[in-house]
C-alpha cells in the first residue's frame, strides 16, 4: 500500500515554479530519501505534503485519501519534523510533546502515557521537567521529533533532522529513525549529508528545478552512473587550477574542488589518465597523491545536477 | 476543546514570563502609589484659611460694629483700630493686613488688596450680612420698634444657609483617580502582548507545527486570542483588588459593571494588537506604533494627570483617546452611580475590537500558514 501518492504536483510563486509537475510514490514500510540543493524544491514538497502550503495544481493522497479533501485524516496521520527547531523555550520537554500531543485528540491518561513514550523513545525522560533552554543543540533536535511522533502517525516527515548538531546526538538520531521504521512509521527523509541518506534510505528521490530527475534505490542511482569514475587528486595548493582546462580534457564530465581535492569525474570509456596527469604537470601542480573511487551518491548528485549537494 | 487547549497555554505561559508580570502588575500597582501619593494635593476639596488681620475707623459713633467685631473675633477675624500714625490704605497694599474697614454714618466701606483673595472674600461676606442686619433692623424700627428685640432674639439661628454638595463625599481622590486611570491605561498596554500572539509563533517556527496538526486556523486564532484575553482579564482583577485592599481606593458599588466595561476595553487592546501585527510587515511594527498611541491616549485622556473642562481643539484631541471615554465612565459609575455612562466606552472598546478582528480575520484567511 502507498503511504504517499504525488500527482502532478505544481506550486507556484509569483512567476516562479517552485515544484514543476512532480509525481512519486511513497510505499508503506519505506524509508523515503529526499535529495536536492537549496532552492531545488524540497521544502516546498514536504510542505505541501505536511499541509503547511496548498498546490496549485496536482494531487496528494495520503493512505489512499486526498489530502485536500481529507485534511483533518491526513494530518492525523502525518507527523512534521521541520528543519527549524519548533518547540517552545517557556515550556518543559514534558509540557512541550504534551501540548502538541493534545492537539491530536489525545487525552487523559493515553495522552500522559504516549508522551513519556515519545519522551523515553529520544532519550529526554530524565529531562522531561526541564526547559530546553538548558538543553544542548542535539537534545533540542530530540524534542523536537518527539513532538512529532507523540500521536504514533504512520507517515513522518524528517526535514533535515540532524543540522548542526555533534556527532553522538547524530547517531541517535539515525537509530531513532531506523527504530521508528522497525514499528511501521513510513518516513520521508531529507538531510544535506549524503551519506546519512545513503546510510538510511531504501529508496531516493533527486530532485532539482522543482522536477525530480532521479528515483530509485541507491544502487539503482549508482548505476546511472557506472558509465563514469572519480578520480580524487590531491595537490600542494590549488591556487593554479584552472577547472575549465581540465574540463576540456576529453572524457573528463565534471570536476570539483575540495580543499587540496580536486574531484575529477570522468568517462570510464575514454583512457584519460595520462592526459590528465600530463595537465597537473604543465600547470605546475605539484601532486601529493592519486586515487580513484567508487561512484557514491554525491557522484550521483553531482553529476545529474551539476552541483555539490552541500555548498549551494 | 483544541481552542482551550492553545487558550491554557497560553494563560501559563504568559504567566511564567516575569517581563508580563512585571509590566502588568507591579507597573500599574508602583505607578499609582506614585502618581496618587505625589499628586494627592491636586485632589484635596478644602483649603486652609488662616486668621484674618483687619483694620479698622469707626466713625459711626455707634456700638454696633462693636458687637460684630467681638462676634468675628470668635471666627477668628482680628480687628484693630487705625492709629494716627497708620497708613491703613497702605498697610493693606503691603499684606500686613487683610483688609481696612471705615464705618461712618453713611455706610461701610471696604479695602481689601485682592478682591479675589479668600480673606477678602470672607470679609466681604461677613461685612454684607452685617449691613443686611442693620438694615432690616433699621426698617423695623421704622415700622415696629417693640418687635425689633424678638426679631433678632427669638430662635436665632447662624445657618441661613445649608451647604449641599451635588455628590456628598463623592469626589474621587488621588489615590482613586490614580486607581482607575493607571488600570485603565494597562489594559491598553495588552495590546503589546497579544501583538506578538501569531508572530511569535512565526518566529519560533512553531507555527508550521500547529498549522501541520489537525486543527483548524480559525482554532488557533481563537484559541490565542482567548488565552490573551483571560490573562489580561486576570491582571486586571488583581490591580482591581491590590488597589481596593492596599490603596483603599474607591470601586464604587457597581465593580461588576465596571469590570464589564474593563473586559470590553480589554477585548479592544487584544484585538488592536493582533490587528496590527496583520497590518505591518515587521515584528516590531505593532509594538512601536501601540507604543506611541497609547502613550498619546494616556497622556491626552488623563492617565498622567487629570484633565478638567478641556476646550476647544484640546476638548476634541482628548475624546480622540479611549482612555478619556472609559475613564470618564467608570468615574461616572462609581462617583455618581450613573451606569448609562458607560454606553459610548462599551460602543467604542466593541466598534474598534470588531474592526481590528476583521482586519485580523481577513489577512488570516488569505495567508497560506499562519
Amino acid at each position: 500500500m502507498n503511504v504517499l501518492e504525488i500527482k502532478n504536483l505544481t506550486k507556484k510563486f509569483s512567476d516562479f515554479i517552485a515544484v514543476d509537475n512532480m509525481s512519486l510514490t511513497v510505499a508503506e514500510g519505506e524509508i523515503f530519501g529526499f535529495l536536492g540543493a537549496n532552492g531545488a524544491g524540497k521544502s516546498t514538497t514536504i510542505n505541501m505534503i505536511a499541509g503547511l502550503l496548498r498546490s496549485n495544481e496536482g494531487v496528494i493522497n495520503i493512505l489512499g485519501k486526498n489530502a485536500a479533501k481529507n485534511s483533518r485524516f491526513a494530518k492525523m496521520n502525518i507527523g512534521m519534523v521541520p528543519q527549524d527547531l519548533a518547540i517552545y523555550e517557556d515550556m518543559t520537554a514534558y509540557e512541550n510533546v504534551k501540548f502538541f500531543a493534545g492537539l491530536y485528540g489525545l487525552r487523559g491518561q493515553e495522552l500522559n502515557e504516549r508522551v513519556e513514550e515519545a519522551l523515553e523513545f529520544v532519550g529526554l525522560q530524565d529531562k522531561h521537567k526541564s526547559y530546553p533552554n538548558s538543553f544542548s543543540g542535539g537534545m533540542k533536535r530530540r524534542l523536537n521529533i518527539a513532538c512529532a511522533i507523540a500521536h504514533r502517525p504512520k507517515l513522518i516527515i524528517m526535514d533535515e533532522p540532524t543540522v548542526g548538531i555533534d556527532p553522538q546526538s547524530r547517531n541517535y538520531i539515525l537509530n531513532s529513525v531506523r527504530k521508528l521504521n522497525e514499528m511501521g512509521c513510513t518516513i520521508i527523509y531529507t538531510s544535506h549529508y549524503m551519506e546519512e541518506v545513503e546510510e538510511i534510505c531504501s529508496r531516493i528521490a533527486i530532485i532539482d528545478h522543482g522536477k525530480i530527475i532521479a528515483e530509485g534505490t541507491k544502487e539503482q542511482l549508482k548505476s546511472i552512473i557506472t558509465n563514469t569514475k572519480d578520480l580524487w587528486i590531491e595537490v600542494k595548493s590549488t591556487e593554479k587550477v584552472n577547472v575549465e582546462s581540465i574540463k576540456a580534457i576529453n572524457g573528463v564530465e565534471a570536476v570539483q574542488i575540495d580543499e587540496n581535492l580536486i574531484k575529477i569525474n570522468s568517462d570510464t570509456g575514454v583512457n584519460n589518465l595520462n592526459k590528465i596527469i600530463e595537465h597537473f604537470i604543465n600547470s605546475h601542480l605539484e601532486i601529493r597523491s592519486l586515487q580513484e573511487k567508487a561512484p557514491n551518491l554525491e557522484t550521483v548528485f553531482l553529476t545529474l545536477t551539476g552541483r555539490n549537494l552541500r555548498d549551494q | 476543546m483544541n481552542i482551550l487547549n492553545i487558550a491554557w497555554k497560553g494563560i501559563k505561559t504568559d504567566f511564567r514570563d516575569t517581563r508580563t508580570l512585571f509590566f502588568m502588575l507591579a507597573f500599574p500597582v508602583v505607578l499609582m502609589l506614585v502618581l496618587g501619593s505625589a499628586l494627592s494635593n491636586t485632589f484635596g476639596n478644602s483649603l486652609p484659611v488662616d486668621d484674618i488681620h483687619v483694620l479698622y475707623q469707626d466713625t459711626s459713633h455707634s456700638d454696633n460694629f462693636n458687637q460684630f467685631i467681638d462676634a468675628a473675633e470668635k471666627s477668628g477675624i482680628h480687628f484693630q483700630k487705625v492709629t494716627e500714625t497708620i497708613n491703613p490704605q497702605n498697610e493693606v497694599k503691603q499684606s500686613k493686613y487683610d483688609g481696612y474697614v471705615e464705618v461712618t454714618q453713611q455706610g461701610l466701606q471696604l479695602y481689601v488688596n485682592n478682591g479675589n483673595s479668600i480673606e477678602g472674600s470672607i470679609l466681604q461676606g461677613m461685612l454684607t450680612s452685617y449691613v443686611d442686619k442693620y438694615n432690616i433692623a433699621s426698617e423695623i424700627m421704622k415700622v415696629a420698634p417693640e418687635k425689633l428685640e424678638s426679631a433678632f432674639t427669638h430662635k436665632q439661628k447662624d445657618d441661613f444657609i445649608k451647604e449641599t454638595s451635588v455628590l456628598p463625599n463623592k469626589q474621587p481622590g488621588s489615590m482613586d483617580y490614580y486607581a482607575i486611570v493607571i488600570t485603565t491605561m494597562i489594559v491598553l498596554y495588552g495590546a503589546m502582548s497579544s501583538s506578538s500572539l501569531i508572530i511569535s509563533e512565526r518566529v519560533r517556527k512553531t507555527a508550521d507545527r500547529l498549522i501541520a496538526s489537525p486543527v483548524r486556523k480559525s482554532e488557533i486564532f481563537i484559541g490565542k486570542v482567548l488565552g490573551s484575553l483571560v490573562s489580561n482579564t486576570i491582571c486586571v482583577l488583581l490591580v482591581i483588588l491590590f488597589s481596593k485592599l492596599f490603596f483603599k481606593a474607591n470601586w464604587g458599588n457597581h465593580l461588576g459593571m465596571v469590570i464589564l466595561v474593563l473586559l470590553t476595553e480589554i477585548i479592544f487592546a487584544v484585538s488592536m494588537g493582533i490587528g496590527l501585527s496583520f497590518l505591518t510587515k515587521t515584528s516590531a511594527a505593532p509594538r512601536i506604533i501601540i507604543m506611541l498611541f497609547v502613550q498619546l491616549a494616556s497622556f491626552f485622556g488623563g492617565a498622567y494627570f487629570k484633565i478638567d473642562n478641556p476646550q476647544g481643539i484640546f476638548k476634541f484631541i482628548t475624546e480622540l483617546s479611549p482612555l478619556t471615554w472609559v475613564n470618564s465612565a467608570i468615574t461616572k459609575m462609581i462617583f455618581a452611580n450613573d451606569l448609562s455612562a458607560a454606553i459610548p466606552a462599551v460602543t467604542i472598546h466593541l466598534t474598534g475590537a470588531l474592526i481590528f478582528l476583521l482586519v485580523a480575520v481577513i489577512s488570516l484567511q488569505k495567508r497560506e500558514g499562519l
